[in-house]
């Protein structure tokens, strides 16, 4: 009998641990402000079993779900309840992406034409009557600033400015820096170089690096996504094996799709790469931890910020690096507001549909973003960022940025010379 | 990462030991795979209920007394007792529950069953009662949110009728609750609850709440659907409804838990305590009889280290205990546990006997040190439900041994 009987849970995504207890209904921002979606438990778990017997249970209503995995981190039987409702939407969803869908989905290919035409891009979807169009036609909400698109990408300058001198370090990272770095805001990136540079680390690009997917998979454009993630996982191969170079990233959502998603969403295999895959925050806390690198200060750094644990970085347990990091620093005063999510999730709160969910959702973290009154919003995410600064007027910066500005580089260029 | 104590378990036990150790200025983790059996709770902590032989206790301090000695009070000493519970007390009240009840005798908590069970202390806007089968009212008005599942009222109407009472039901049909059963499956108390925040949604209620009530009606009764993250919703509401008006708990996952959860948690925070929601501790790296450091799914190769480690992974449901076809064990430092090897024995014939499994737990010495292997380990220690020796479900003890259990060790390691 002992032989035969099962010991440990053999199904996908610890479907069967469900206990059916529901406390993972309590956690669901969604649910918490549309009746229109049916919750976590139902979404995830409890409709899972009605898809398995008769695909016709499936519900269109799953699109509403974020994606946050608030859920899963509530779930005290660790059933993964996010990736259930996600792999049921890549088999059952009716109908192929739309239009609008697929333009904010495919950041790599938008992005790279808009940078080329930048002032006219920023101008254009700027104007009343473009956002009017993109309104009504495209049904991309009118209230939505696009992130503005940089004149000179990430890359080009990296390559012009910057990757001669990374071999003169003895030690190396390469840098994935995502289609927000890239496109929107290379100062980002730059902000990384001169960090990692100041601990004496080169920085690299990979061979080759595509968008993580992450609007991909949002969107239901799989196999899209998939191919991406083959790119990415084969480049941070090559540079793990071949180059002995950990990667590195500034975006938590990149991190988590890369290091998660890829494997438990779109069944890929990621062993080889995800434990050589890390935040910068991370990576840099523990060189200090286990004593490999100094840090020096600027004396005249005075400032207060609000820390926001951005849904994906809560999913992946990794707020604790970025918030020690910050703590490291003499002047700032951090405030670390409650984890929560700010409702724009990637792609969908840029939908005319979900924007009043969108914002009700994160009214909930702009008022505790009032109430703290910082002078800068710091979190991981450049999502978050967009829906921050649209929504409280305030700055939001990256942790790494924050410590670009903190430091005294030089100084620390020569403590870890 | 160094901190002065780690804490395997974020429910009630882990709390309460947190909160006890950080404010005294200690850097403290705790580690939380996900929520805690307080989201089953309705608003009432208990210190003890029943004996083990089933006899109902009124006095618990002084009941106390006679309970064998694996039970985790007789491990505490009984006469230390009291000054726990007085602490315990005082902690909910600091951090802002403060609770009604008197320790030196039980009261009872109304559950949504409509039954009345012995309790400790209860949130201020809850159900009390002096005795089981007495109600302070003799004209009771029950009210119930259309289409809410999670309130069995007619158990409720039941349960107060056989106490005496004349029971009227009424149904409120009001916005944005009405809304809400557009989502039957979603139609539960935290979500209620959070469209029950606005002063106009709590003002909606109390009008319609005030309109069914009649000249008769004493009381007014409800489901505990407003109030998950303070007490202002359910503040605002008692002062605008023209009667004395309490919470009933509803079928979980229960709002008074749950705010008690997150209560606890932000002052936690508040005190500079790191809280780390959605990890899980497996492992553990040992010198001798110490523990050095422990892992976690999520931080991978960054490893927590403390002087001190509480082991409050609570029981079965919440996976500090487990079991499978073979054996039962504790699945983070496989820690000795009490329990037969025979498995026939775990369970007895009818699921609401008293089943033999929800008493065991890990071994641990009168310090409460979890023994590994027969041994004591010297900065290991054991808290809450996660313990042996005592019946949460038949003795009513289990949020009493989370708290006493969990100040006791804290007020140790803050001694050491
Ligand atoms: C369904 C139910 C109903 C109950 N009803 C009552 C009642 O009415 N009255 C009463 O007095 N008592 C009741 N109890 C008992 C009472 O809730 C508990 O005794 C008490 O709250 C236990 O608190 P705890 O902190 O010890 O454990 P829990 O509340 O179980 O918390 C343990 C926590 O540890 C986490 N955890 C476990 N393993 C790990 C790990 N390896 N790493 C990280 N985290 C981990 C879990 O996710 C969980 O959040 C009930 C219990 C249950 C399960
Ligand atoms: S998925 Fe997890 S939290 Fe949700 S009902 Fe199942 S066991 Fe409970
Ligand atoms: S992933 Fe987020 S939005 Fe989706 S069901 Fe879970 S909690 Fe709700």
């Amino acid at each position: 009998m002992a032989e035969r009987t099962q010991l440990t849970s053999i199904s996908e995504d610890n479907f069967e641990q469900c206990l059916k207890c529901s406390i993972c209904t309590v956690y669901c921002p969604v649910s918490a402000v549309t009746t229109a979606y049916p919750g976590p438990k139902q979404a995830g778990p409890d409709g899972e079993r009605y898809r398995l017997k008769d695909p016709h249970y499936y519900d269109e209503a799953l699109k509403l779900c974020l994606n946050c995995k608030r859920c899963e981190v509530a779930c005290p039987s660790g059933v993964r309840v996010g990736d259930i409702i996600q792999k049921a939407r890549m088999k059952h969803q009716g109908h192929g992406p739309k239009l609008r869908d697929m333009m904010l989905a495919s950041t790599d290919l938008v992005g790279s034409m808009a940078t080329l035409v930048a002032p006219i891009a920023n101008f254009t979807v700027g104007l009343k009557p473009v956002k009017a169009v993109m309104h009504s036609v495209l049904g991309i909400d009118k209230h939505r600033t696009f992130p503005a698109y940089a004149s000179t990408k990430f890359e080009t300058w990296f390559r012009r400015h910057a990757q001669q001198e990374q071999g003169r370090f003895m030690r190396h990272v390469s840098y994935f820096h995502g289609c927000y770095v890239n496109y929107n805001y290379p100062q980002l990136g730059k902000d990384l170089v001169a960090v990692m540079n100041a601990l004496g680390y080169g920085v690299h690009l990979l061979d080759k690096e595509k968008c993580c997917g992450v609007a991909l998979i949002a969107n239901g454009m799989y196999g899209q996504a998939r191919r991406q993630a083959q790119t990415n996982i084969e480049s941070m191969s090559t540079s793990v094996t071949r180059d002995r170079r950990p990667v590195i990233t500034t975006s938590s959502t990149c991190t988590f799709t890369m290091r998660d998603e890829y494997e438990h969403v779109l069944g890929l295999d990621t062993a080889g790469v995800r434990d050589s895959l890390s935040l910068a925050t991370r990576y840099i806390f523990n060189l200090i931890d286990e004593g490999k690198v100094r840090l020096a200060f600027r004396s005249d750094y005075k400032r207060h910020m609000a820390y926001h644990t951005a849904c994906h970085m809560q999913r992946m347990g990794w707020a604790i690096y970025s918030i020690e990091l910050l703590r490291l620093i003499p002047g700032l005063q951090l405030d670390v507001l409650e984890s929560q999510c700010c409702g724009i999730a990637g792609t969908y709160g840029f939908k005319r549909e979900n924007y009043e969910t969108s914002q009700a959702i994160g009214s909930g973290l702009f008022a505790a973003v009032e109430q703290a009154d910082p002078e800068v919003v710091v979190t991981d995410c450049e999502t978050c960022k967009w829906q921050i600064e649209m929504s409280t007027g305030k700055r939001v910066m990256n942790p790494i940025s924050v410590l670009a500005e903190a430091l005294d580089l030089e100084a620390t260029a020569a403590l870890n010379k | 990462m160094r901190f002065h104590t780690v804490i395997v378990g974020g429910g009630l036990s882990g709390l309460v030991a947190g909160v006890t150790l950080a404010r005294t200025g200690k850097r403290v983790a705790i580690v939380s795979s996900g929520q805690s059996s307080l989201h089953f709770n309705g608003g009432s902590l208990e210190l003890l209920g029943a004996l083990p032989d089933g006899t109902a206790v009124q006095r618990p301090l002084e009941a106390a007394a006679s309970l064998p000695e694996e039970h985790p009070y007789a491990k505490i000493g009984v006469s230390r007792l009291p000054q726990l519970a007085a602490d315990a007390a005082k902690l909910l009240a600091t951090v802002g529950m403060p609770m009604q009840g008197d320790v030196s005798v039980n009261h009872y908590r109304l559950t949504p069953m409509g039954v009345a069970k012995p309790a400790w202390l209860t949130m201020g806007d809850y159900v009390t009662l002096e005795r089981p089968d007495v109600l302070p009212w003799n004209n009771v008005l029950l009210v119930n949110v259309a289409g809410f599942m999670d309130f069995p009222v007619n158990f409720v109407a039941h349960g107060l009728r056989e106490m005496g009472a004349t029971v009227r039901v009424e149904e409120l049909d009001v916005e944005p609750l009405a809304a809400r059963r557009a989502s039957a499956t979603e139609m539960r108390a935290a979500n209620l609850a959070k469209s029950l925040v606005s002063g106009s949604a709590v003002s909606r209620l109390a009008s319609a709440i005030n309109e069914v009530a009649g000249d008769n009606d004493e009381v007014v009764l409800m489901p505990a659907v407003l109030g998950l993250d303070d007490d202002h919703a359910v503040t605002m509401l008692r002062a605008q409804v023209s009667k004395p008006l309490h919470m009933v708990a509803t079928l979980p996952p229960a709002v008074p838990g749950a705010r008690l959860h997150t209560t606890l948690r932000h002052y936690f925070q508040m005190l500079g305590g790191t809280y780390l929601m959605g990890d899980t501790v497996q492992r553990g790296t040992f010198e001798g009889n110490r523990l050095t450091g422990v892992h976690t799914a999520k931080l991978a190769d960054t490893v927590l280290q403390a002087d001190n480690y509480v082991m409050a992974g609570g029981s079965f449901l919440s996976r500090g205990l487990m079991a499978n076809y073979e054996r039962v064990y504790e699945p983070v430092l496989d820690l000795d546990v009490t329990a037969p090897t025979d498995r026939a024995q775990w369970t007895r014939y009818g699921v609401f006997n008293q089943q033999p499994y929800m008493s065991f737990g890990v071994s641990v010495d009168r310090q409460f040190h979890a023994l590994k292997g027969g041994e004591p380990l010297d900065n290991v220690y054991a808290v809450g439900s996660i313990l042996g020796g005592h019946d949460p479900v038949k003795m009513g003890d289990g949020t009493g041994v989370a708290m006493l259990t969990a100040l006791a060790v804290a007020q140790q390691i803050i001694d050491n």
